[in-house]
């Protein structure tokens, strides 16, 4: 893969930055909630968020909402933009809804429970953002990172992040909202057995050798890390759409009307995260990183290069052998029903293969608006 | 068998001795507090727990069979136990003096059915290792395989019965003169049907056996290969892997082995055993796992291998994601889950050591990693709170974990058991 020959470390901000609005926050005010009239209630379990004139609101963005519109406002003033991933690079969800429901309108449906138990463990892992270890930025970020996204990452941004994701003290988070969404569908179905052991299929895959030797392990851990999780809530989008439609099928839910809405909930609530990472990099990509040896790198560069190996990491080879180890998942639970080969034929037939649209040596590029 | 009837005689007024002075020790004060009038119940007892818990240890090392075993037991039991037993019992691993070779050899050839030179070309007559039950010699097959050779000791059996009939006739007396006594039948129940499993190493052997395929795919992890013609209720014969001990630092450095990655690797194993499989170890100390460059994971002795009811991995890993997150409500749902049990049947009463939990995790004491501290704490409030009940499956998880977490402090990391689960973990480490 080549890098895009107009990064040079000549891409930095003006000294004087434009603010307009207040860009500085605390942490109590970025974890604020708004006032809800009702709580929201899933399962029995109180959960995160709630409602204000009949319309469902996202917990924690009283301020956290406005305070990443106004970093975005300051980045597009400055003319840098806002770091966008192409909805082209989205591997569709796996097995698609037409499979999905084929295997429950057939009586198959451990598959569907263990992905939608899976989703939810994943979620619940997303509250380890706040473990993530953060560099001091100021030294190792040339400009001034002063009311900027950035400098609120460990003053709420990432705290706010982890408590959507797994829940917080009385109330439940994604986790358990994924969770509500599955048992209204199914009436709380039995969880296969082996959720655990297929979540851990394929750990232990080796770390890549860093992109960028020269920065401090920590910066580029960090930018790999936001650009990661960036590119997976962006992906998700295609699982929230697969999980409103196949929960909110009559044909196939018990609850459609409530498991849809739950669902779309979570996916109100993974808005603000994709924001405050897209301008986080957005941030980075536009100022000049130190390296150990005294040099310089354009952090669009280095922001750009992480998140092609993240998106290529992701979509390209992944999704394949997610593709085949599912689907020997599914042969087992088709097997295991005494079904016949003619139901597997059936599924395979409405398979869309999808395939990543770039070449091994072809370049990504990100747009930034 | 006069001698045996002697040496019943003998033991079982040892272990009376030995269980009217722990007795005796507690009461006294007591009924000195009573005539003084002083409320018993302020006095520190810290004290006499360490005592007391320093005889039981030197009797059962100085006369072995049971009561090591019983020792072993006592200190995996945090639940139940305070701190200074639980400390000082759980050394009687690993430290025990051998037997003399013609009792291993008497052994070896009654199970074989031939003299032992009839098997093996070499037998060393020096152990490797000695524990409570068995101890295990290097020696060479007659097609030139070298082995290890794991032998259980001539009278066992014999001891074992012996100490529980004694053991548990004490118990039935405590708990019939002692006003509030602790429940400690169903302890030496459970102690007896482990025992059962632990004396017939045939199960020792099917373990190992299963263990080895929950792995084949993973080139990192080495069960020696049993030599089943030779694998008897008494004797297990088994390749010789040689590895070096998890815990020694400098051999481990000499030869170039990244600490953080036996760490790594090593959470990754129990937590694949333990939550994904429901198959594991109960007793991962640093005796029984070696390590090879690379890093690969030696793992030995399966005697006290454990099967998990079903759902228990997930709720388990309910638990320390509650945990993690401060979510009281979904670690009340986890006790449920894991088979905790309220004398009352009222949920509710799991809310207290929820929030105990929760706040030692908000003072960063729980990450994840089921340290020592971690699970002391938690026993602690189970202790002081007698209307739950442990199922014993979580005392030996959490045991584990907590045993791993050692060793992974000794190494000079963290045993963060989601972090080994987490799919994304590698990119969360910066």
């Amino acid at each position: 893969m080549t890098l895009d020959p107009t990064t040079a470390a000549g891409d930095s901000l003006p000294d004087a930055l434009p603010t307009d609005g207040p860009v500085e926050f605390s942490q109590a005010q970025l974890l604020a909630d708004p006032e809800f009239e009702e709580p929201l209630i899933a399962g029995g379990v109180r959960c995160h968020g709630g409602f204000i004139d009949g319309e469902y609101v996202s917990p924690r963005t009283l301020v956290r909402a406005p305070a990443i519109e106004a970093w975005q406002g300051r980045l597009r003033r400055e003319g840098a933009g806002v770091i966008d991933v192409s909805s082209e690079f989205m591997p569709p969800h796996y097995p698609s809804i037409d499979q999905a429901k084929l295997l429950l309108r057939e009586g198959v449906e451990k598959p569907i429970i263990r992905s939608l138990t899976m989703i939810s463990i994943v979620e619940g892992f997303g509250a380890m953002i706040r473990d993530v270890p953060v560099p001091d930025l100021r030294a190792v970020i040339k400009e001034d990172i002063s009311g900027t996204a950035l400098a609120h990452l460990c003053a709420g941004l990432f705290e706010a992040h982890a408590r959507d994701e797994a829940g917080h003290r009385e109330q439940g988070g994604h986790k358990q909202m994924w969770e509500a969404a599955r048992d209204l569908a199914f009436e709380n179905p039995k969880i296969p057995g082996d959720v655990l052991a297929r979540l851990m299929q394929g750990r232990g895959r080796n770390r890549r050798p860093p992109l960028f030797p020269t920065l401090p392990d920590k910066v580029e851990g960090l930018i790999a890390t936001m650009a990661n999780v960036m590119v997976i809530e962006v992906f998700a989008d295609d699982v929230f759409s697969w999980g409103e439609a196949l929960l909110g099928d009559p044909e196939v839910s018990a609850a459609p009307e409530a498991a849809s809405r739950m669902v779309s909930y979570i996916r109100a609530d993974e808005h603000p995260h994709v924001q405050y990472l897209r301008t986080a990099l957005s941030e980075i990509r536009c100022r000049t990183l130190l390296t150990v040896d005294g040099h310089e790198l354009s952090g669009r560069e280095v922001v750009d290069g992480i998140m092609a190996q993240q998106v290529r990491g992701i979509a390209s080879s992944r999704p394949a052998e997610q593709r085949e180890a599912l689907y020997e998942e599914i042969r087992g639970d088709v097997e295991e029903k005494r079904l016949s080969s003619e139901l597997l034929r059936r599924f395979s037939a409405l398979d869309d293969g999808w395939s990543f649209p770039r070449a091994e040596d072809e370049q990504i590029e990100f747009a930034a608006g | 068998m006069i001698s045996k009837i002697a040496e019943r005689g003998a033991r079982s007024i040892l272990i009376g001795y030995v269980a009217a002075c722990v007795w005796l020790r507690y009461k006294l004060p007591t009924w000195r507090d009573r005539l003084t009038g002083r409320d018993p119940k302020s006095r520190d007892l810290t004290r006499i727990h360490q005592k007391n818990a320093e005889q039981i240890y030197r009797t059962a090392t100085r006369s072995q069979g049971l009561l090591v075993k019983m020792c072993q037991v006592i200190g995996t039991r945090s639940d139940v136990f305070p701190p200074p037993y639980v400390k000082t019992l759980s050394q009687a691993h690993d430290r025990l003096p051998p037997r003399e070779f013609e009792e291993i050899r008497q052994v070896v050839e009654e199970d074989f059915g031939k003299p032992i030179d009839a098997v093996f070309s070499e037998f060393d007559t020096r152990p490797v290792a000695a524990a409570s039950l068995a101890q295990v010699h290097r020696a060479r097959l007659l097609d030139g395989r070298v082995v290890a050779v794991k032998v259980q000791y001539p009278d066992i059996e014999h001891i074992v019965r012996t100490d529980l009939a004694s053991v548990r006739r004490i118990c039935r007396i405590y708990e019939k003169f002692d006003p509030q006594p602790m429940e400690l039948l169903p302890l030496l129940d459970e102690m007896n049907s482990h025992l059962a499993l632990e004396l017939d190493f045939r199960r020792e052997v099917e373990s190992g056996d299963r263990i080895r395929g929950l792995f084949e795919s993973n080139a990192a992890v080495v069960i020696p290969e049993f030599y089943k013609d030779w694998c008897t209720e008494h004797v297990i014969t088994m390749e010789f892997v040689s590895g070096i001990k998890v815990t020694d630092l400098e051999a481990l450095k000499e030869a170039g082995i990244d600490f953080q990655q036996v760490v790594q690797g090593l959470m990754g194993i129990y937590t694949r055993k333990i939550l994904a499989c429901g198959f594991f170890q109960a007793d991962p100390h640093p005796g029984n796992i070696f390590i090879q460059p690379g890093p690969r994971f030696v793992l030995v002795d399966f005697g006290l291998a454990k099967e998990l009811p079903e759902g228990f991995g997930l709720g388990l890993f309910e638990l320390m994601f509650s945990m993690m997150t401060f979510n009281d409500q979904s670690m009340i749902r986890a006790f449920d889950e894991l088979g905790f049990e309220t004398k009352s049947g009222d949920k509710s009463t799991y809310v207290e050591l929820a929030r105990r939990m929760i706040d030692r995790s908000e003072n960063r004491m729980f990450e994840g990693e089921f340290t020592e501290e971690m699970t002391d704490e938690l026993f602690e409030a189970i202790r002081e709170n007698p209307i739950v009940q442990v199922p014993i499956d979580f005392v030996l998880v959490a045991r584990a974990f907590s045993l791993l977490s050692g060793i992974a402090h000794t190494l000079g990391h963290r045993a963060n058991v989601l972090e080994a689960m987490s799919p994304g973990a590698t990119q969360l480490r910066g």
